[in-house]
């Protein structure tokens, strides 16, 4: 009781984006953000004052995990993001990068902050409006007969992770693996409904990332001493979901007192041996328990030619069920019905290294898939993990809308470029539905191009500078030691690798004015592949999120923090 | 020693300014909102009064009274709670400054602080007793002219109604949610509105419903721009299936509903099982008979489940693994935890009752489902399903709700900004003095329109007017109830026929409601005055157009389908839409409840600061604080 403590009242601040103590952290969090953004970004180091672990990375979900905030706005930009990465794994910075330039523009502009609200929202439904157009420049249809695009797709998500440190095969290996993992998945003979499999990923450190590969069915780890003899195919298996040890959990909350000479320890085990008959007899090779199983019961299957796991865990539950057609069974006591029993086509034994890992082949077509990813160290590998993970929801995106934006900035700057002009052109009609001047319109678009643009401009970390051209409004790097005349170089491809450098192609710096012009399509009869894709479900989610956060945020004029 | 401390109408004024300053900020249409954390860590977001008010922690007593005032306020009506306190502030204010003026009338004081008091106290006693008493009739003969009636009945055709309806909701989005969202919030609310409408009975049925079982019937789903907000036909529940989930399935399917568990639990707490040596019943199996009693029985109930042909299980609690596996043998898809406003929720759409005996299971038990199917919403997965007969059996077609937005905080206002609204049409569509109705003397009905009417239909059409207020009537928003109730209590206050008390009375509110519109256009001015002007050049033709419409009108009346005023003034009433609309009856409640809190605020002159080893809830004491004096400077 003497620890009930009186509730403090709560902390006030009012008009927090009017504070220069607000705006320099979110400042701070946008350099933060924006200098671990794109291929080339530098890594953070994250560790906390009392001696965990260190995690080095450069991904949104990580990063923004570890920010502790100082500041309510901060958590919820925080939030917002995080909550936009755990749906679309991807575009978790561009998000953030994006939010907060349209936030610190809207202060730099000094409009009233609900013209601004009213200007990002109206533009946000252009640029939408224009990705899900069928001739948009920025889109690219992603052709399901050749992995080709697939590949490209993943290899960009996992090149903008530089933590995985993987050089250019390795990650060139990955990216294969990433999709074979995912078509793996995909049912052939398709139902009324699409269901996808699992893939189960087994990370093993200390090899080579190319020894990295992906099988069909599932590894399960292995008791010590496995003896496959001569099996013959298919193989018949049981699934236990209950506990095998001997207790009985399910009789209730009472007592039970036991009487001298009551072995009922012995009465329960005699019951298990007696499973163990009916499960030979209906010959099973195969026996599979959740929980944990009794060790005479193991013994004496073993004795008998079975292949015996326990502790297989909830999360391979599934997988297995998928993967054999087993029905899990919890009684003891009743017959196993024939139809729980599933099948497994074969069981051989695959080293890795250290690990010995039981291999079961499924026995028709299956949808479980496993991968078994390999890095130096434990660092790297976890990133890898979890860029293998986003990879994959990434290309499963594509099944909902088999599209793709054009990746290396080049979708920011053409979406600028569009909005730009769109905006001069419709200034009339839209500031009277707005109920702003036309000033103000031009002034908030303006700012809302030149927030676009920054992120376009954050994937350069070298000193380079970021131009975009005036034909087709794609975004051009050039690097710090070389002139402008090294574009006009005919190798010289922009950054998704669409556009090829010509003569007589003019190119303006980013965060200069340019002229508007509405961005011409590429008309060539071959256009080059594009060398980088990004998801496009993620990326039009990342935009509206973006600018709907920033809206949130502009429209805060109070801010109360219960400080308990 | 219990400290004391004087309370003066000072320290009253202060602390309501106080709490003024920070609603002022998301007042209007101009207003923003207010991020608040949680003490766990949580952001939310706000516009509403309600919550930013609750999110304070505040120390004060008198602050705490008010907060708790407002929050009662607009847990019942849904809205007003930002205009409550500016208006208990404006009315402090004014009595104030009255009550410093006119110490004189109570000489007898000691101090002027007492005296002070004592008129202030005085004061509010009569504010509401003049309000109690009369202003319902300013309203209806002054405001409701001006303003026309809403009605569920036909809110889905493209009517005058219908637009006047949906006015008010956008005006209540608006001001729950900004200009962003209101229209598409209210697009999805009406839609709502009309899958639930049972038809061929009361609209208000339906949001009573809706009101109700809110909670189960919205889902929040973060990380997904708020456009992404949409209806799904059936219900939500938001458990994941327990046991794999078959993926072809005939149709339409059966499903049970169960409160306990399915396997009986052998021993309840307190029982003692003992196992003897020798006991000829148990001798040869022992402990191991008694566990496969259960699974026997567990098989038997699958069974009898199985040959009324149910596929889905619906259970409020965790089921043994023995359970799970019998129902996936058996072809069942089984949900567990399922949460009590949801199997309310589900067993009054599907009309069956849950089984909380395993052993009776009727065909009453059993419901008809067109669809069972796993759902993906945000992060969760769910499970949907649909009720097969629900259109003949209830006369509405059950819907979900999604509501989508890009942090959780934001999700959840929006949620609030429904349920709110809820509550408002209810407040502004619910008859709420029925027993009220009564004639007001005649010759009061002449002496305020004495025209042309006699006094007998004059007293007719006031009871009908009656009817008119009871059933839903809006008038346009930014400050016209204010205006319009501003200007009657002046002219009333003007007139000869009043008490001096009366009079000052009903100036001082007349003043202080002034205070609400010149907040609405606190950036500008000249809007002020515009809007001012506009409102007060309908006046002069009112006592006609009130007459000619109440000749017109009373037929229509009785059934309470037609506005006053929708036939010729529709005109102006069309132009006064843009401002959006707001429930005439919700201001006339809060008013109420506004003189209210203000006289239970200002007959307090004492604080007693007890204190206790375990710090209590100190508004529950407040009643304890107010002083007992009361009768002594009462006239």
């Amino acid at each position: 009781m003497s620890r009930l403590v009186k509730k403090s009242p709560s902390v006030c601040t009012d008009l927090p984006l009017n504070s220069s103590d607000v705006c320099n952290k979110l400042r701070l969090m946008k350099e933060l953000l924006k200098s671990s953004y794109g291929p080339t970004a530098r890594l953070k180091q994250v560790h906390n004052n009392i001696g965990g672990a260190v995690v080095t990375t450069s991904t949104s979900s990580v990063l923004l995990q570890a920010i502790s905030c100082s500041h309510p706005i901060i958590s919820l930009i925080k939030g917002s993001i995080l909550n936009h990465v755990s749906r679309f794994s991807d575009c978790g910075l561009f998000a953030s990068v994006f939010c907060l330039s349209l936030i610190e523009e809207a202060g730099r502009c000094g409009l009233r902050k609900d013209v601004m609200i009213r200007v990002y929202k109206h533009l946000l439904s252009l640029c939408t409006a224009h990705l899900q157009q069928e001739d948009c420049g920025c889109k690219v249809k992603l052709d399901f007969c050749s992995s080709r695009s697939l590949i490209t797709l993943a290899r960009s998500v996992i090149a903008s992770k530089p933590t995985c440190v993987l050089s250019e095969p390795e990650s060139a290996h990955i990216s294969r693996l990433a999709v074979q993992a995912f078509l793996l998945t995909v049912p052939c003979n398709i139902p009324d409904k699409v269901r996808l499999g699992r893939t189960v990923t087994i990370p093993i450190e200390g090899h080579s990332v190319l020894e990295s590969a992906v099988f069909s069915g599932l590894l399960l780890d292995t008791p010590e001493n496995i003896s496959l003899g001569s099996l013959c195919s298919p193989l018949r298996m049981v699934l236990f979901s209950a506990s095998l040890a001997g207790d009985l959990s399910e009789l209730g909350d009472g007592r039970i007192e036991v009487h001298q000479g009551v072995d009922t320890d012995s009465q329960i085990l005699d019951q298990l041996l007696e499973l163990g008959k009916q499960v030979l007899k209906d010959e099973v090779k195969l026996f599979v328990c959740q929980k944990v199983i009794h060790p005479v019961l193991q013994h004496y299957l073993r004795c008998n030619g079975v292949i015996v796991i326990e502790r297989l865990g909830i999360s391979l539950m599934e997988p297995l069920i998928q993967l054999t057609g087993a029905q899990p069974v919890a009684t003891l006591h009743t017959t196993i019905p024939r139809a729980a029993y599933g099948e497994v086509h074969n069981v051989s034994v695959r080293q890795f290294g250290s690990k010995t890992k039981m291999h079961l082949h499924p026995a028709g077509k299956t949808t479980t898939c496993t991968m078994i990813l390999c890095h130096r160290n434990e660092t790297m590998l976890n990133e890898l993990k979890l860029v293998c993970q986003k990879t994959e929801h990434v290309l499963r995106l594509t099944l909902r809308e088999p599209c793709a934006l054009l990746g290396g900035g080049c979708t920011e700057t053409h979406l600028a470029a569009y909005i730009r002009y769109q905006s001069k052109n419709d200034v009339s009609e839209s500031s009277p539905v707005l109920s702003c001047s036309q000033t103000e319109y031009l002034l908030a678009a303006e700012a809302f191009c030149r927030s676009l643009e920054s992120v376009a401009t954050s994937l350069e970390h070298d000193n380079g500078a970021s131009l975009i051209d005036l034909t087709h409004a794609h975004h051009w790097t050039l690097p710090s030691d070389v002139t402008e005349e090294h574009l006009k170089d005919a190798t010289a491809l922009c950054g998704c690798g669409v556009v090829q450098s010509c003569q007589n192609r003019k190119w303006s710096y980013l965060n200069t004015e340019y002229a508007e012009f509405s961005p011409a399509p590429l008309l060539t009869a071959a256009p080059l592949q594009p060398t980088v894709l990004d998801s496009f479900t993620a990326k039009v989610n990342a935009l509206e999120v973006a600018v709907e956060t920033a809206n949130l945020v502009l429209d805060v004029r109070y801010v109360i923090q219960d400080v308990n | 020693m219990v400290p004391l401390e004087q309370l003066h109408l000072n320290h009253v004024l202060q602390t309501v300014s106080a709490l003024e300053s920070v609603i002022l900020r998301s007042f209007g249409p101009e207003g923003g909102q207010v991020l608040f954390t949680r003490d766990t860590g949580q952001v939310m977001l706000s516009r509403s009064g309600k919550r930013i008010l609750t999110a304070l922690h505040l120390d004060h007593p008198l602050a705490r009274m008010v907060v708790r005032c407002v929050w009662k306020h607009s847990t019942i009506t849904g809205d007003g709670s930002k205009t409550f306190v500016l208006l208990l502030a404006s009315l402090l204010r004014i009595i104030h400054a009255t009550a410093s003026k006119e110490t004189h009338m109570f000489q007898s004081h000691n101090s002027t602080k007492a005296a002070e008091a004592a008129t202030a106290r005085h004061l509010a006693d009569k504010l509401l007793e003049f309000a109690l008493t009369e202003l319902d009739k300013f309203i209806v003969l002054n405001v409701l002219p001006h303003g026309f009636c809403v009605s569920l009945e036909n809110f889905t055709a493209k009517t005058q109604h219908n637009l006047s309806f949906q006015t008010l909701l956008v005006s209540f989005f608006h001001t729950r949610l900004g200009y962003a969202y209101c229209d598409f919030f209210r697009n999805l609310f009406c839609e709502l509105l009309s899958h639930w409408k049972v038809k061929d009975d009361q609209p208000s049925f339906s949001i009573h419903l809706l009101n109700n079982s809110f909670p189960a019937l919205h889902t929040q789903v973060s990380g997904v721009p708020v456009s992404c907000s949409r209806l799904i036909e059936g219900q939500v529940i938001h458990r994941d299936f327990a046991t794999p989930c078959p993926q072809v399935r005939k149709q339409p399917l059966k499903a049970a509903v169960f409160n306990g568990y399915l396997q009986p639990k052998l021993l309840t707490t307190g029982d003692v099982l003992e196992l003897r040596c020798g006991d000829k019943v148990t001798e040869d199996r022992g402990i191991v008979h008694f566990s496969s009693w259960t699974e026997r029985s567990v098989e038997s109930i699958i069974a009898t489940l199985q040959s009324f042909g149910v596929s889905v299980l619906l259970c409020a609690l965790k089921q043994s693994t023995a359970v799970l596996a019998a129902a996936t043998q058996a072809g069942m898809c089984l949900v567990e935890c399922v949460s009590e406003e949801e199997i309310s929720l589900f067993t009054q759409l599907s009309g069956v009752t849950p089984i909380s005996d395993c052993r009776r299971i009727h065909p009453e038990h059993i419901a008809t489902l067109t669809f069972c199917k796993p759902l993906l919403l945000g992060a969760h997965r769910c499970v949907h399903l649909d009720f097969h007969d629900c259109e003949e059996r209830l006369k509405v077609k059950p819907c979900s709700l999604v509501i989508c937005a890009p942090s959780e905080g934001q999700a959840d206002q929006h949620a609030c900004a429904f349920q709110d609204a809820f509550r408002m049409l209810l407040t502004a569509l619910e008859p709420m003095h029925k027993t009220q109705k009564k004639t007001i003397p005649s010759e009061e009905c002449t002496s305020l329109h004495a025209d042309n009417i006699s006094n007998e239909a004059a007293c007719r059409v006031h009871l009908h007017q009656k009817c008119v207020i009871e059933t839903g009537c809006v008038i346009s928003a930014g400050g016209t109830f204010e205006f319009l109730l501003h200007h009657a209590l002046h002219q009333y206050g003007h007139s000869c026929s009043v008490s001096v008390n009366t009079s000052a009375v009903s100036q001082l509110l007349a003043k202080a409601l002034l205070s609400v519109p010149r907040q609405i256009y606190s950036h500008n001015l000249k809007h002020f005055l515009q809007a001012q002007t506009r409102v007060m050049a309908l006046i002069p033709r009112q006592p006609n157009a009130l007459s000619t419409n109440l000749i017109h009108t009373e037929g229509p009346l009785a059934d309470g389908k037609l506005s006053l005023c929708s036939c010729n003034k529709g005109n102006m009433s069309l132009k006064l839409l843009d401002l959006g609309l707001e429930s005439v009856s919700c201001k006339y409640q809060l008013v109420l409840a506004v003189l209210q809190c203000l006289t239970n605020l200002l007959r307090m002159n004492m604080l007693l600061r007890t204190h206790t080893i375990l710090h209590t809830k100190s508004h529950n004491s407040l009643n304890a604080h107010s002083e007992s004096s009361e009768d002594e400077d009462e006239d």
